[in-house]
């Protein structure tokens, strides 16, 4: 019988809800981002977001693909990592959605949701994952039983970054993509701290730097040409640390600064130079959204996992390799 | 003859028989994926600086393969060949004394290291060889620095954990534990300020 899974996501300033099948079907994906008019994201009020907001994305998400409530067959949510008051806002509307149809209830990692998405998409098996991200930076692998983090940010994600510098750039949020456009135009590279230590690397210095030079006079596509190639140079050494290492064949890109063609070509250079397959995650299952923590609600859900509501209170810090993963056999 | 070791993340491991005797070469190569300026600016310094760093290190007293050539402009280092085996494949095969000894004398080689302000800047099991006579030898000396601050060596010591946890996660305690107490040995109370500082690194770069 086909399982309906409804997803719901919201660890920070997107909140999405997406139905998909137990034969790994999405069929909708629906999210709403919070755009700042000023300054970056506060944690309150994107949880007004995500509540104001939530009910009709919710609906919208079952109504596009194609069923209605009672069809839904289970509830998975977004229990961590991420921002307090997001995951609360998010996990007291999945709560209610398990109680109200009589629904089993699914609690998602979310860093692992971004790669069971991306094996789902890709028909990886066993992936090297670079997950990049506004609040996330990551090189996963999985080994003994779990998504292990060979190497992530010792600051600031590489996401954070960017924005923060399209900022001070005076761009509006978020900043990524219009740094890549900007940085098309840029001739001059200016030296900024490459900061990798063992597979961990370090952004903040970088921010401080690029933030000297645009103070200095230097053009804007030159910094962020100067930026973007550096602080790219850097995940392509952690990945490819993380490739020689574990010995795998997949190399896998999400999160949402997967969208950048520039650290693609980059990355996919990396996998050449291994011999190892390439993939990265559409830019509709890259970001944050629901369809990626239904897809894992119905994986866990199969393995056996559910989760009682008076169990279920969110995890801020929920590290990527805290879970066991019941669906995938031991490396 | 030339045979090839290992390709690694940043390297080539060429083994080669000259004057009758195994010697290493390690090769950077050209990573066209990259941008030039950094590639070759990154292949130049890293390669100078191991040359350095290995023998800075041998002076603190942590066995390190001699080096007899360098070529800045090929980016090739020509050094001892360490017989023996890396630590990271024998760790899972050791009886639980030789482990806990030989992450115990890991642990000491670091604090050396530590002691002369010297970080290694990647300090994976991969990195250390076990040679016949069980003899530690510390290799990849591309990331290392000198004039070591409490920070960047507490980022040693979290890289050590940060390898321990995904590689040998089924005996990491034993190996965290055995390690961190030899480097309390060789160090006494000096190394509290980085052990702390470790800990509060791993918190880092989360969510709070």
């Amino acid at each position: 019988m086909t399982l309906y899974c409804l997803g719901i996501e919201g660890t920070a300033h997107s909140f999405g809800a997406g139905v998909v099948t137990s034969e790994g079907k999405v069929l909708s994906n629906e999210w709403d981002m919070l755009k700042p008019t000023q300054g970056g994201i506060h944690p309150r009020e994107a949880s007004r977001h995500h509540s104001e907001l939530g009910p009709k994305i919710i609906k919208e998400a079952v109504q596009k693909a194609g069923i209605d409530f009672g069809k839904v067959s289970l509830i998975a949510f977004s229990r961590g990592p991420g921002l307090g008051p997001c995951l609360r806002t998010t996990a007291t509307i999945a709560r209610t959605l398990s109680l109200k149809l009589e629904v089993p209830l699914v609690d998602v990692n979310h860093c692992v949701a971004h790669i069971e998405i991306g094996c789902l998409e890709s028909k990886f098996s066993d992936p090297v994952t670079v997950y990049v991200s506004g609040g996330n930076t990551q090189i996963i692998a999985f080994a003994g039983g779990r998504f292990r983090t060979f190497g992530e940010t010792l600051d600031i994600a590489i996401g954070n970054m960017l924005d923060v510098l399209g900022r001070e750039l005076g761009m509006d949020f978020p900043g990524g993509p219009l740094i890549e456009k900007h940085a098309k135009n840029g001739e001059n590279y200016h030296n900024l701290p490459y900061s990798v230590k063992g597979m961990d690397l370090s952004y903040s210095g970088m921010l401080t730097a690029a933030k000297r030079l645009h103070s200095e006079g230097v053009p804007t596509a030159d910094i962020c040409f100067s930026v973007q190639e550096t602080s790219f140079g850097m995940l392509a050494e952690v990945a490819e640390r993380a490739i020689a290492h574990t010995k795998k064949n997949e190399l896998l890109l999400t999160g949402g600064v997967a969208r950048n063609n520039r650290l693609t070509e980059i990355l996919s250079g990396v996998a050449k130079r291994h011999e190892a397959a390439f993939h990265r995650v559409s830019p509709s299952l890259a970001g944050d959204q629901g369809a990626m923590i239904a897809w894992n609600g119905i994986l866990q859900y199969n393995s056996g996992h559910q989760i009682k509501i008076e169990d279920s209170h969110v995890l801020p810090k929920w590290r990527t390799d805290d879970q066991d993963i019941l669906w995938r056999f031991p490396s | 003859m030339k045979q090839m070791l290992a390709r690694g993340a940043e390297s080539v491991i060429y083994k080669i028989d000259q004057w009758g005797f195994p010697f290493v070469l390690k090769w950077r190569q050209e990573k066209p994926y990259l941008l030039k300026d950094i590639d070759s600016q990154l292949r130049r310094s890293r390669t100078s600086r191991e040359c350095k760093m290995l023998t800075i290190s041998r002076t603190l007293g942590v066995p390190t393969p001699a080096v007899y050539s360098v070529d800045l402009d090929n980016h090739t280092i020509l050094m001892d060949f360490i017989a023996g085996t890396q630590f990271k494949q024998l760790a899972g095969q050791l009886s639980q004394s030789t482990l806990i000894s030989l992450c115990h004398r890991f642990g000491r080689l670091i604090a050396l290291l530590h002691a002369g302000d010297v970080v290694h800047g990647d300090p994976t099991t991969s990195n250390v060889i076990v040679d016949e006579k069980s003899r530690l030898w510390i290799v990849d000396f591309g990331l290392s620095e000198m004039n070591a601050t409490i920070e960047m060596k507490g980022v040693d010591l979290h890289l050590i954990h940060r390898a321990l946890e995904t590689t040998h996660w089924d005996i990491q305690e034993d190996m965290l534990d055995a390690t961190l107490e030899g480097y309390v040995d060789l160090l006494g109370n000096t190394a509290e300020p980085t052990l702390s500082r470790m800990n509060e690194i791993r918190e880092r770069g989360r969510y709070h």
